[in-house]
């Protein structure tokens, strides 16, 4: 049997009755939640639109989400170019009030529809059904709804189908909802990501500036000008990130006479760098308490034995006084704690390795014992101080320069010796080998310039840094 | 990769000889330290370690022996090495250890010199 059925309605006056403010803000809050409002055309709501229109012979038929203030078409099947209706009771806007599929079979003769815009305005509906697309927690979005221009009855069956509709439609939103959200997870996640990854990026940035702030620090800033004096150093890291074991330091004691220090922590790394960190404020502060060289790398000794953060480190360093000599030049005190000799350069290719007997490595042990040498450092001679990255770079046949290699490059060289000559030349042998030096290389030279070009009235004074951070990077500056 | 074997070789009251073989590296020193610190808490405190299968010995090798020496003294004890390897050699030479570590050439002649007999005081 045809049967025209109304949504009953609970405030008794159909049309009339509307939802209540709370009711119309989550039912808002509903539709907001699925997004779908003003997004382009989707061939799964043409479709369901279609479909409606085929099943019931209709000229029209749409699927239409209700706003606020209008009706918004999904999906409009037979309403070319109409994409919203303002929000009037009679069709769409009542079919939202209640859970049933609406039903007018003839609007004129429906005292709300009859009003509508669209039943008095050109398209002239005379038909309308509509079944609510209704949430799973009983938010009705909108409606699948067919529209005719003719009245007509349609039976019990064709509202359940109109329903089941409506049905598919909110599972289509639902899936929708659902990988849109995902899509939106995955958005805050990659976003989350980019901010770490550039948190990372700015830490590691501030740590290799902390880091390279630190190794200054490891570094005597320039060497002092000492009259009558040459200095000249070379530094070298095996590699840019590594904060070097190696160091050295000349600074004076007082008005006349100075001090001087190079040296080489066991290990890399972090750990070694705060060794020689240690170790040059050590030697410094211990020197101007008392400069005799042995006292001197006693207290060092003692000084890493006692700190509990120094562990198992340990290193070996030269350190010497200087003092002008009576006659001419310098007197050179120098004490060795288990580090390669240096070299004193008597000129004319004479090489003198300095070796005060029972130099111990320094922080290993507690009886440690060092030794003090005192030589006569005269004009036309130096002195050459290096740590083992010098000896242990590999010449061409794989074998290392060795302390013999280097005293027969060092006995090469003829005539009076200037510091800044030998660390140049001394580079030049390393930067040679095959591979350059494969660790941390510290270089420190003095040399007492002749006095003849000065007619022995003006002392000379000259510094040369020649530092590189690391195989790329030279600087270099003469005073 | 971390080729090292410690090897006990002979024990005799306080004194004991370990063989020592493969890398002493960052890897295999804190193993050399441990397991000959192990011989001296079992009361070997004359250690002679035998190197002559020591492949090669870095910084850390050389940290591991001063630390084996520093525990042996604790214990009133000693540390002798055996066919020590030449680079190692000029390293104790260069940092004055050699005159703390007695080094003998093969471990007969160390078990020679340093096992107790009556007639010679407890090395």
């Amino acid at each position: 049997m045809p049967q025209a059925r109304h949504a009953t309605s609970p405030a008794g006056k159909p049309g009339r009755q509307t939802l209540s403010a709370v009711e119309e803000a989550a039912r808002m809050n509903a539709v907001r939640r699925y997004d779908i409002l003003d997004t382009p055309p989707d061939g799964a709501f043409d479709r369901v639109a279609a479909m409606a229109a085929r099943l019931f012979k209709v000229p029209v038929a749409s699927v239409t989400i209700v706003d606020e203030e209008r009706i918004w078409f999904k999906a409009a099947h037979g309403l070319e170019g109409v994409s919203e209706i303002s929000r009037e009771p009679g069709l769409c806007g009542s079919a939202i009030l209640a859970d049933e599929t609406l039903v007018i079979p003839d609007t004129l003769t429906d005292p709300v529809a009859v009003d509508n815009g669209l039943v008095t305005g050109p398209m002239g509906v005379r038909f309308y059904a509509a079944a609510p697309i209704t949430t799973r927690d009983g938010h009705r979005l909108g409606t699948v709804n067919i529209l005719d221009t003719k009245p007509r009855l349609i039976t019990e069956d064709d509202t359940d189908t109109l329903a089941d509709l409506a049905a598919i439609v909110l599972d289509e939103l639902e899936m929708r909802l659902a990988a849109l959200n995902a899509l939106r997870i995955e958005q805050e996640r990659r976003i989350e990501q980019e901010e770490a990854r550039e948190r990372a990026e700015r830490d590691i940035a501030a740590i290799q500036a902390f880091a390279s702030t630190l190794q200054r620090t490891l570094l005597p800033p320039a060497l002092p000008v000492i009259p009558g004096l040459e200095l000249a150093c070379h530094y070298a890291t095996a590699s840019p990130q590594d904060v070097g074991g190696d160091f050295y330091d000349v600074f004076p004691l007082d008005d006349t006479r100075w001090a001087f220090f190079l040296g080489d922590v066991c290990g890399k790394g972090p750990e070694a760098a705060a060794v020689t960190s240690l170790t040059r404020y050590t030697l410094r502060a211990a020197a101007l308490i008392d400069p005799d060289p042995d006292k001197v790398l006693t207290s060092l000794n003692t000084a890493l034995l006692l700190d509990p953060a120094v562990g198992t480190r340990f290193c070996t360093a030269v350190f010497g006084t200087l003092e002008p000599h009576e006659r001419d030049g310098f007197t050179v005190t120098v004490a060795t704690g288990g580090h390669p000799p240096a070299y004193h350069l008597r000129g004319q290719g004479t090489v003198e390795a300095v070796r005060p007997q029972g130099g111990m490595l320094i922080g290993a042990l507690a009886e440690a014992r060092f030794a003090a040498h005192t030589l006569h450092l005269a004009p036309g001679e130096g002195l050459l101080l290096y740590t083992d990255g010098l000896t242990e770079a590999r010449t061409l046949g794989g074998e290392m320069i060795g302390e013999e290699g280097l005293t027969r490059f060092l006995s090469a060289r003829t005539g009076p010796v200037g510091a800044a000559d030998v660390i140049g030349d001394t580079v030049d042998l390393i930067d040679a080998t095959p591979h350059g030096a494969g660790d941390d290389v510290a270089l420190l030279a003095l040399s007492v310039p002749l006095a003849r070009d000065t007619d022995g009235l003006t002392a000379t004074a000259t510094a040369t840094a020649h530092t590189i951070a690391h195989a790329s990077e030279t600087l270099e500056s003469r005073p | 990769m971390t080729d090292f074997r410690l090897t006990p070789q002979h024990t005799d009251g306080d004194l004991a000889l370990a063989h020592i073989a493969g890398e002493l590296n960052l890897a295999t020193a804190p193993l050399l330290r441990a397991q000959a610190l192990a011989l001296i808490e079992q009361g070997h405190r004359h250690l002679i370690l035998d190197l002559s299968a020591v492949t090669f010995c870095d910084s850390t090798g050389f940290s591991a022996l001063i630390g084996i020496y520093r525990c042996a003294k604790t214990t009133d004890g000693t540390l002798v090495l055996a066919a020590v390897p030449a680079r190692l050699e000029r390293l104790l030479d260069l940092t004055g250890l050699s005159a703390l570590l007695p080094a003998h050439p093969t471990a007969a002649h160390a078990l020679v010199a340093h096992t107790p007999s009556p007639d010679t005081a407890t090395a």
